[in-house]
């Protein structure tokens, strides 16, 4: 009679252990009188085994009675969910790359060998890739395992990346998509690539741009070719330019391909970023004195003549890459 | 090839279930005695889905239920409810409905092979 009684109790704690507190009583008052319903006035112990067979697998019974899912991520979620991954991955490995390797540069004394560097670069790089791909995997399956248990309306429908439940006029959301007009993740890349390293030569310029001299040994840094004072000045409005190439690239990774809109973005973009740096170019010590003196003596030309085939040099290749970009996008965004 | 005919005979069978059992509910029954008049009715449920399937349908205010302690053993019973009557005979309607329906549909695709014998 124990042992009986016992299977039934424990099948019982089986159950009602995986319940919430409230729900426990009941359902084993329930469940127990079930149980001896089920079974002949004068059972054994297999007869017990066999109603309890019935019953089945107590976590499922339990989680019948819990009425939540038994998946992370359901139908309702995984679309938006897998979306999400795809779009976010991309811009953490990107963003935490460009970490590394402006932390690299500004780091880099010129004293290790090159080739030592540049592989625990890449290392470095390939390590932080797994760990923020592991992160942000961690993170949004959370968040939506969260949501899947905590969102009441249980219509079972799959939701569009708007959370909201799809109708027709979402199509008016996607456009068709030519080849031609479509922005590479690639193309993306390059762009966050170089924003991350035309940011760090600007505020690094007094370490980095300037003459190497070495007499077949190591290269060393001699003298900055930059007035740093004068860079610093403009710190503010070049990180906010920076910031907008940032921002500019995300956008063009969220819409995939060229509009007006966007190439209108990047015309303003373009005009304001080459403006400030003309600005910049034409201030009279933008050039380190030091630097003038030493290429003057070096290449026998007057300090103007180097002044102008310098700066103006580098104002024309501005406006001629910017005009370039502006004419690009436009050409992109009228493709139909 | 079994295993998939089981599946979708598992499917084909589960919208079924919550009206079967509602149809039975129209006079109070406890858990097993819900079992025994659906299975005498040829009906068989996982028994692990119907006790579940109770308390769900209670929680949506279809059935109510009451505890009857004047026995040596206490029984849950259940009955539908005001609300309930209405929603069954809804899904009744709907279910003849769609048997119709289908019948007739099927009945097509019998008359198609008659014609090519």
């Amino acid at each position: 009679m124990t042992m009986r009684t016992n299977l039934i109790e424990v099948y019982i704690q089986e159950v009602t252990r995986r319940l919430p507190e409230k729900m426990r009583s009941d359902i084993a008052l329930e469940l127990r009188s079930t149980i001896e319903d089920m079974l002949p006035n004068h059972h054994t112990v297999e007869d017990v085994k066999d109603v309890l067979n019935q019953l089945g697998n107590p976590a499922i019974l339990a989680n019948g009675y819990k009425d939540q899912p038994m998946h992370l991520i359901g139908p309702r979620y995984f679309d938006v969910y897998m979306s999400l991954l795809k779009m976010i991955v991309p811009i953490a490995a990107v963003v935490s790359l460009i970490t590394i390797i402006t932390k690299y540069f500004i780091g880099f004394s010129g004293e290790e060998a090159l080739l030592n560097s540049i592989l625990s670069l890449i290392g470095e790089g390939i390590w932080t890739l797994i760990q923020v791909g592991i992160q942000v995997f961690f993170w949004l399956t959370i968040t939506f395992a969260l949501l899947e248990r905590f969102d009441k309306d249980k219509e079972q429908l799959p939701l569009t990346s708007g959370l909201e439940k799809w109708t027709a006029e979402d199509l008016k959301n996607v456009a068709y998509i030519s080849k031609k007009k479509t922005i590479s993740k690639l193309e993306i890349f390059g762009s966050l690539m170089w924003t991350a390293i035309w940011v760090t030569l600007y505020f690094y310029a007094n370490q980095i741009i300037g003459v190497y001299e070495g007499d077949g040994g190591p290269l060393e840094f001699v003298m900055p070719a930059l007035n740093q004072d004068v860079l610093q000045q403009y710190g503010l409005i070049v990180l906010i330019i920076a910031g907008l190439e940032i921002a500019f690239a995300l956008y063009k990774l969220l819409k995939e391909q060229w509009t007006k809109r966007m190439a209108i973005g990047n015309t303003l973009l373009e005009v304001i970023s080459t403006i400030v740096f003309i600005i910049i170019l034409i201030k009279p010590n933008f050039l380190s004195e030091e630097f003038v003196v030493y290429i003057t003596n070096l290449f026998t030309i007057t300090k103007e003549q180097f002044n102008v085939w310098l700066i103006g040099g580098t104002i024309i290749i501005l406006i001629i890459t910017a005009a370039a970009s502006i004419y690009d996008g436009f050409k992109k965004a009228n493709i139909r | 090839m079994s295993n998939l005919l089981n599946s979708l005979k598992i499917e084909l069978r589960r919208g079924t279930l919550t009206l079967a059992v509602l149809s039975q509910l129209r006079t109070p029954q406890y858990g097993y005695s819900l079992v025994q008049s659906l299975e005498g009715a040829g009906i068989s449920i996982d028994q692990s889905t119907l006790y579940p399937l109770l308390r769900r349908l209670e929680k949506q205010e279809l059935v109510s239920s009451s505890w009857d302690t004047s026995e040596s053993r206490p029984r849950k019973y259940y009955v539908l409810s005001e609300f309930g009557l209405e929603i069954f005979s809804e899904l009744k309607k709907e279910w003849i409905n769609n048997s119709k329906e289908l019948y007739s549909l099927l009945g097509e695709g019998d008359d198609d092979e008659n014609e090519f014998n």
